[in-house]
């Protein structure tokens, strides 16, 4: 494969990072255009059109039932809020399960802001059993870094769902932060049906066809697809959770077409 | 650990085949870690997703130079300051300078091949800023002050006990062997680190140059907390990482994921597009990508593009019965190990002859051309490469005799009968084992026999058989 040896010879080299810019993409050009048959044997196929779909999508089960399954599966968890149950109620258990010191006592999770979670009277019910929200401002902030750190409990919506992963897609914004599914060992998860999609494929699709994609990936700063919780098995391949984030995260499914 | 990654390669090899617990631990997670993947891809149609990650990555290899321009163009848009380092020093004088600049005093990082290979942490340490690993098993080994053993899984040649030993020491944590209990004692320390680190550190798996975007993998979410919670965010990435679209990179981590530990995703794909916009309550204030060199293009020069294809799973490392045997440390000072460690290091070397030996650890059964989700032709590269190593560097001369001597016997009939005559009464002096092969050669062959057996040279030639029966066939007196 080697003609010459001296190509073997490190060359000198440029310093500074504008020499470096225009080294590094002459030595690729020059190869690149010397070369004909660039790889030992070509795949000889161009860049695949999307959907790129190889990946089973669910096929006998509702949307929803797949995404609980899967979650399941991951050692998440998953209920489905039944047409006309109050969802605020629903999460409000689920935060009482976690916190389990005493009823009565006042209760402070991390929450993205209630307008961005889609629920009803969400922060009014919580508040009647003395579950207060935490909406943290400036996490860079030490004061408030501090104390969202110490709750136990985040609350986030979603951008995206995915049912034949059991996935979900954090996107951070103004009254989302990345630190509500992500510091507290327990996430809430609440998934509006709307945005529940069957693959990641199908979600792609609709946003290029929405021309959304390129603005949602660069406006957001960092999407975070997130698949069940915090795992780990590098101590002798024994699954643990837990490691960095969410030791449980739970979903809620609900309708929110109605 | 057992082996001195710095000894001759003999020596490292020889000393892991000595550790019993070594392989122990990686007979159990290699076969664990296949096994997974096996039964990932059985459920997927793998034929279509090797193809088309092959076709996305040959595409990205093709057109590298445009595709790193434009994801440059883009990464600046969304606010990323963009770095370019030749070498391994380049890059770490740039991070360092980001670091001092800012005063950071504490960095946390996520777990990366790419800093892995230019010594990122012996860089910043000597600046006098405190790095800590934070992929719990990047940590685990940091503690102890080895380097990875695996592509993925850095600390599979320890046991439980191991580490749970080095936690006592160095976290206090009281004695237990529960993976649970350790995995908490570090959480706690960890969790620390992310809170008070001035600078988060992390590699990149892809690239997104249509967007601008870096995408990070992990399991733990420490990829996650590095890119979000301190300040200054700097990605170091491989020129080689980048693609063209978001769709290729949502399929190479789908691919990487079933080749690597047999999940369908990743518990975490992190993708980011620059620091946190106005009125965000998190997210790093800053985001610096620098891509480094460090020997890609010469890689691309040498003719070696099909290297430039790798999106480091470890599925031809889990696979391997040579990395089975032996584990990552053997294959020396190098961040990568197995099949495509053996390529990849003396390639990216400035000097290839310092890796030599590692093209020839391979039996080529070709097993890791097998599970390669990206279709690398491993064992074509490895015969590649040993003859362009042999080319390159002239053999010893003891080598260069006894192969002269080989052709002068071997075309000469008369020279090569009566040599072997010779040979075949010789060996009948030597010492055997119970099947009649020989156990013991006389130097220089000895080497030979200090690890395997030599079968016995066969007490007729072929060439006497072939006159007793009249210079005809086995079959040839009934049948014609």
């Amino acid at each position: 494969m080697i003609a010459e040896a001296r190509v073997w010879v490190l060359r000198t080299m440029d310093n500074g990072s504008t020499g470096a810019r225009e080294q590094i993409l002459g030595r690729l050009r020059r190869s690149l255009e010397k070369q004909e048959k660039l790889f030992r044997k070509s795949i000889g196929q161009d860049l695949p059109d999307p959907p790129m779909t190889v990946f089973p999508s669910p096929t006998d089960k509702s949307l929803v039932e797949s995404f609980a399954t899967k979650l399941v599966e991951l050692s998440g968890s998953c209920d489905v809020a039944r047409a006309g149950t109050d969802v605020a109620e629903q999460v409000m258990r689920q935060v009482r399960e976690w916190t389990t010191q005493s009823p009565s006592e006042p209760t402070e999770i991390l929450s993205w802001a209630p307008n961005e979670l889609h629920v009803p009277r969400l922060e009014q019910t919580l508040a009647e059993v003395g579950i207060s929200l935490f909406v943290p401002e400036d996490l860079h902030d030490q004061r408030i870094r501090a104390r969202a750190a110490s709750l136990n409990v985040g609350i986030t919506g979603i951008e995206a769902a995915f049912a034949n992963t059991g996935s979900i897609l954090l996107s951070p914004g103004a009254g989302r932060s990345r630190a509500a599914g992500l510091l507290p060992l327990n996430h809430l998860v609440l998934v509006p049906l709307s945005r529940l999609y069957p693959t990641f494929e199908a979600w792609l699709l609709k946003l290029r066809q929405e021309g959304r994609l390129e603005a949602l990936l660069q406006e957001g700063g960092q999407l975070a697809f997130v698949t069940g919780p915090s795992k780990s098995a590098d101590i002798e391949l024994t699954l643990t959770l837990g490691v960095h984030g969410p030791k449980t995260i739970h979903a809620i499914v609900f309708d929110d077409t109605e | 650990m057992n082996i001195d990654i710095a000894a001759p390669y003999q020596t490292r090899v020889k000393q892991a085949l000595a550790d019993d617990n070594l392989r122990t631990a990686l007979e159990r997670a290699t076969s664990r870690l296949s096994g997974k993947r096996a039964q990932a891809v059985a459920a997927i149609d793998l034929q279509r997703m090797r193809d088309e990650a092959r076709a996305i990555k040959e595409h990205a290899i093709k057109n590298l130079p445009d595709l790193l321009e434009q994801l440059e163009r883009n990464l600046i848009t969304n606010g990323c300051q963009v770095h370019w380092a030749q070498t391994a020093d380049e890059a770490n004088d740039i991070v360092t300078d980001i670091a001092r600049q800012r005063g950071v005093r504490r960095a946390v990082k996520s777990k990366s091949m790419a800093t892995e290979e230019i010594h990122l942490n012996e860089a910043l340490e000597d600046a006098g800023i405190k790095v800590v690993e934070t992929d719990l098993g990047e940590y685990i080994i940091q503690l102890a002050g080895e380097p990875p053993s695996h592509i993925t899984a850095p600390v599979i040649h320890k046991r439980a006990e191991d580490i749970s030993a080095l936690f006592q020491r160095e976290l206090g944590m009281r004695p237990t062997n529960d993976p649970a209990e350790m995995c908490a004692a570090a959480r706690k320390q960890l969790r620390s680190e992310f809170l008070a680190a001035e600078m988060g550190i992390s590699g990149c798996n892809f690239a997104i140059a249509e967007t601008g975007t870096i995408c990070i993998i992990t399991n733990e979410g420490n990829g996650r907390m590095a890119t979000s919670m301190p300040p200054v965010y700097v990605a170091v990435m491989g020129i080689e990482k980048v693609v063209p679209r978001v769709e290729d990179a949502l399929l190479l981590w789908q691919a990487v994921a079933r080749s690597a530990t047999g999940q369908d995703v990743t518990v975490y794909f992190s993708v980011s597009s620059g620091p946190r916009r106005p009125g965000h309550p998190d997210g790093p204030k800053e985001m610096h990508v620098v891509l480094v060199d460090n020997g890609r293009s010469r890689i691309l020069e040498r003719e070696y593009a099909d290297a430039l294809l790798c999106v480091r799973c470890g599925a031809c490392l889990n696979a391997c019965p040579v990395y089975r045997e032996i584990g990552g440390h053997a294959y020396g000072k190098t961040a990568y190990s197995g099949p495509i460690g053996a390529v990849i290091t003396p390639l990216l070397a400035d000097d290839p002859k310092t890796a030599k030996e590692l093209p020839f650890a391979s039996s080529l059964c070709g097993v890791c051309r097998e599970v390669c989700p990206v279709k690398i032709d491993l064992p074509r590269l490895l015969l590649d490469l040993r003859h362009d190593l042999t080319e390159l560097g002239a053999p010893p001369k003891y080598e260069r005799a006894a192969i002269r001597a080989y052709s002068n016997t071997v075309e000469h009939p008369g020279r090569y009968n009566r040599l072997s005559k010779l040979a075949r009464w010789f060996s009948r002096l030597l010492p055997t084992n119970k099947d009649g092969d020989l156990t013991r050669l006389p130097p220089p062959l000895s080497a030979w026999t200090q690890s395997r057996v030599l079968p016995r040279i066969a007490p007729r030639s072929f060439r006497a058989l072939w006159n007793d029966r009249g210079g005809k066939g086995m079959g040839s007196s009934n049948d014609g």
